[in-house]
């Protein structure tokens, strides 16, 4: 690590930076504004820890511009073991979260454009173009990404990342970990959990390598108990649109869950979360919900339209609908309790091999129709996500299992989670249009 | 040369007379010793292609490949009626999905059998692969009621690597054994339903026919499958000769003869060391000297990629597949098919002038 690095990076992340972010985050506390095209009619003003989350992300990705040289750098997939890089003090980004915030901002039909023109096919996944994109032209809205010291890639996911991070690994010549987690078709077998537990166990010397420094166990400990407590936060939030009317929508989570996908085990990210849960506990005190006038609740399944997120929010709030429950930020909570810091690796190797991404379609379609009962919900969407095969294969059947075995309203969407090009507005919103008149009946 | 080989019906219905069960199989790689060791014939299902995918479509979505969808639908359709069982290697995200779909949510009649592979080549692989067959062993053992010895297994084992390295010897001497593009597949792709010992007769027979080289313009064939299988033919009629290929359904499948007096250990090591394959994770370096290699040993002037639709396995490592080509003064070309339509006169006018090109 360099002298110089370093001192760039105390300047303009400690000195300059966080300091401007900290003051930006008063100013928007103190006087708080709802943003102009914020439909004030249909649905209640953005949590007020809006300001915060955009400071924590705001943050992470300054840090990130700052760390080559400063601090080892580790690139990671969305459901990769993180708490072992934390603990050598890697700065750990996740491309998936920078594909998403690219989503949002509408910025992927260039910089995916630059992988296409390179030779990546449209057919692989939106993310990982993006990101190859991103990697082959620098291009990003977030200034600048650092470039990986490490890469760790944890099939949890999907077999996607495996291919993603080959070409990552060949172009930045940098040490790719493997994570190999076995997919569970009913309960993971001894010898998976084995296999899996082996691999954490082999990281740690290549970490420990590109770190430059040994792995302390006690502070490893510390880290796993930050995600669990995390985790359990989290959890906790997602659980609050249990109440009527739900005092935060499933797009609410789907920005306010940034922190738990790439700022596991740290102290702040607990605090944020239990910062957003004692707002969600001041609104259900003050009868506020997420959609003024709650009249049906829905379920979401699969990733996030990230380009569509209001056009979702609002036209669903315009009739009165909230949707309060997802089974995808839902996974980021429901393993919690299988972390435990006192037998580290092995409740690791548990915890990254259970996520609902890596377990059979049965355990999708009882998790959907577990939170439908428990969120007394009116139906289900489900986004049929071109970018995401494993977590929309079954689909189709789940839809129809829903409705005729379980009488429950589903919907399925046909989309990309972050590219627009597979979106055909016009089917969304005629599709849209059908079921809700269908709940109303 | 006059090449007789029996079609997989015949195949299937002899195995059942003589008592034999039959495991349909999915792609790409399994142990087919350990299935024979308890009397189980594999025949492979890669597709099949031409059926009606309407079946399949009522369950998949549009953007999963052609051969999961018609893999659903030629089992929808009665198809696979005569499998007592399907195993189904965890290859990709979709045929993980389709695996998981058929057990959870479809049930068909014949029991669902998923094996994990890992998708590494280190010493933690292989211990998990030995485990995973251990574990098919205890399934096949409640499946049949049979309990092969190890040394029963080594047999089969050992069954299977003579023929595989009559197949390895076949792709040797590819130019010498005279035969098309298509009769050479047809014998190659015979391997995936015909038990070995048959397959082992007919590769001996053709070699020992060998006779004059063939001629043609020399290429590899890289990807999953090729199917349509006119495309064989297609290439026959403009003078390419396919002298190497890098194909999961042939190539990727050359798998060495193990060494380890432990039947589990034995088949794991074969797989985990089989050629370079990106459903098994190997990394776009070992893959490209791999393919450099082969291109080197076998006079090929250029590679064609020929791609199923939707399958990202694939596409991933191709812009950096064909760069490193490129710079090894080797052409290349990516088609991409979809298994269940005809070859579209594009494909053709494509492949005519890439063979065109290298021949200048």
């Amino acid at each position: 690590m360099g002298v110089t690095d370093s001192l760039k990076y105390y300047w303009n992340v400690k000195v300059v930076g966080e300091p401007f972010l900290q003051w930006q985050r008063w100013q928007a506390e103190r006087h708080p504004k709802t943003p102009s095209r914020w439909r004030t009619d249909i649905l209640s003003p953005p949590l007020r820890i809006g300001a915060k989350t955009k400071e924590l992300i705001s943050r992470h990705y300054l840090e990130g511009r700052y760390a080559n040289g400063h601090r080892p750098v580790a690139w990671v997939t969305s459901g990769g073991p993180v708490e072992i890089l934390q603990a050598l003090g890697f700065y750990v980004l996740y491309p998936e979260n920078h594909g998403a915030l690219c989503g949002v901002r509408k910025a992927v039909v260039e910089i995916s454009g630059e992988a296409e023109n390179a030779g990546y096919s449209t057919d692989i996944c939106s993310y990982a173009r993006t990101d190859i994109g991103s990697m082959l032209s620098g291009k990003t809205p977030v200034g600048r990404l650092p470039k990986p010291d490490l890469l760790l890639a944890c099939t949890n996911i999907c077999q996607t990342v495996l291919h993603w991070y080959r070409v990552l690994a060949k172009h930045f010549k940098v040490p790719l970990i493997l994570i190999d987690t076995p997919f569970v078709y009913s309960e993971a077998s001894d010898h998976a959990l084995e296999y899996v537990k082996k691999q954490l166990e082999n990281s740690i010397p290549i970490s420990e390598q590109v770190a430059g420094q040994t792995l302390d166990y006690r502070r490893l400990k510390e880290i796993i108990q930050l995600s669990k407590d995390a985790a359990e936060l989290w959890l906790e939030i997602i659980g609050r649109g249990r109440h009527h009317p739900a005092p935060i929508s499933v797009f609410d989570q789907f920005i306010h869950m940034a922190p738990i996908v790439e700022m596991r085990g740290k102290k702040e990210t607990v605090d944020f979360y239990a910062a957003l849960l004692k707002e969600l506990d001041e609104n259900i005190d003050k009868g506020i919900g997420a959609v003024r006038n709650e009249r049906k609740r829905l379920l979401w399944d699969n990733l996030p339209i990230w380009y569509r997120l209001r056009y979702f929010a609002e036209y669903l709030a315009e009739h009165g609908i909230s949707v309060v429950a997802s089974t995808y930020t839902n996974a980021w909570g429901e393993l919690a309790p299988l972390m435990n810091k006192e037998k580290p690796l092995e409740s690791m190797a548990k915890t990254y091999t259970y996520p609902i991404l890596n377990q059979g379609t049965k355990y999708k379609l009882d998790t959907m129709k577990r939170m439908v009962e428990e969120f007394e919900l009116d139906g289900v969407i489900l986004h049929s996500d071109r970018s995401c095969k494993p977590y929309s294969i079954g689909q189709i059947d789940q839809r129809n299992k829903l409705i005729q075995e379980y009488g429950i309203p589903a919907l399925l969407l046909e989309a990309d989670h972050d590219d627009p090009r597979a979106y055909a507005e016009e089917q969304v919103a005629s599709r849209l249009a059908s079921f809700v008149e269908m709940l109303d009946n | 040369m006059n090449m007789t080989i029996p079609p997989r019906k015949e195949v299937i219905t002899d195995i059942k007379n003589h008592g034999g069960l039959v495991a349909a199989v999915l792609p790409i790689h399994y142990s087919r010793a350990l299935l024979r060791a308890f009397s189980i014939y594999p025949v492979e299902v890669w597709g099949p292609p031409k059926v009606d995918v309407s079946l399949g479509g009522a369950h998949l979505q549009a953007y999963i490949c052609s051969i999961v969808h018609n893999g659903l639908s030629f089992l929808k359709m009665g198809g696979l009626n005569i499998a007592d069982l399907i195993l189904i290697p965890h290859t990709c995200d979709s045929l993980q999905g389709l695996t998981s779909v058929l057990i959870d949510l479809i049930q068909p009649e014949q029991v669902i059998i998923p094996l994990y592979l890992p998708r590494g080549q280190r010493e933690e692989d292989v211990a998990f692969l030995v485990d995973e067959f251990r574990s098919l062993y205890t399934r096949f053992s409640d499946l049949t009621g049979k309990h092969p010895t190890s040394k029963d297994l080594l047999t089969a084992i050992k069954r299977e690597e003579m023929s595989d390295l009559l197949l390895t010897k076949l792709y040797k001497n590819r130019q010498q054994v005279g035969l098309s593009n298509i009769d050479f597949y047809r014998l190659v792709r015979s391997r995936e339903y015909l038990p070995a010992e048959h397959f082992s007769t007919l590769a001996e027979k053709t070699l020992q026919a060998a006779t004059e080289p063939r001629p043609g313009i020399p290429i590899i064939l890289s990807g999953i499958l090729p199917e349509p299988m006119e495309v064989l033919t297609m290439i026959d009629k403009m003078s390419g000769l396919i002298v190497a290929d890098d194909l999961a359904c042939c190539g990727r499948r050359l798998y060495a003869p193990g060494t380890s007096p432990d039947p589990f250990r034995r088949m794991a090591e074969r797989i985990v060391y089989a050629p370079p394959d990106p459903t098994r994770g190997n990394s776009i370096e070992e893959r490209l000297k791999y393919l450099t290699e082969m291109a080197q040993n076998s006079g090929a002037q250029g590679v064609i990629f020929y791609e199923v639709k939707f399958c990202e396995p694939e596409l991933f490592d191709l812009p950096s597949l064909r760069a490193g080509l490129k710079e090894q003064g080797l052409a290349s070309i990516i088609i991409e098919v979809d298994i269940n339509n005809s070859l579209p006169r594009q494909v053709a006018t494509r492949i005519g002038a890439f063979l065109e090109m290298l021949d200048s």
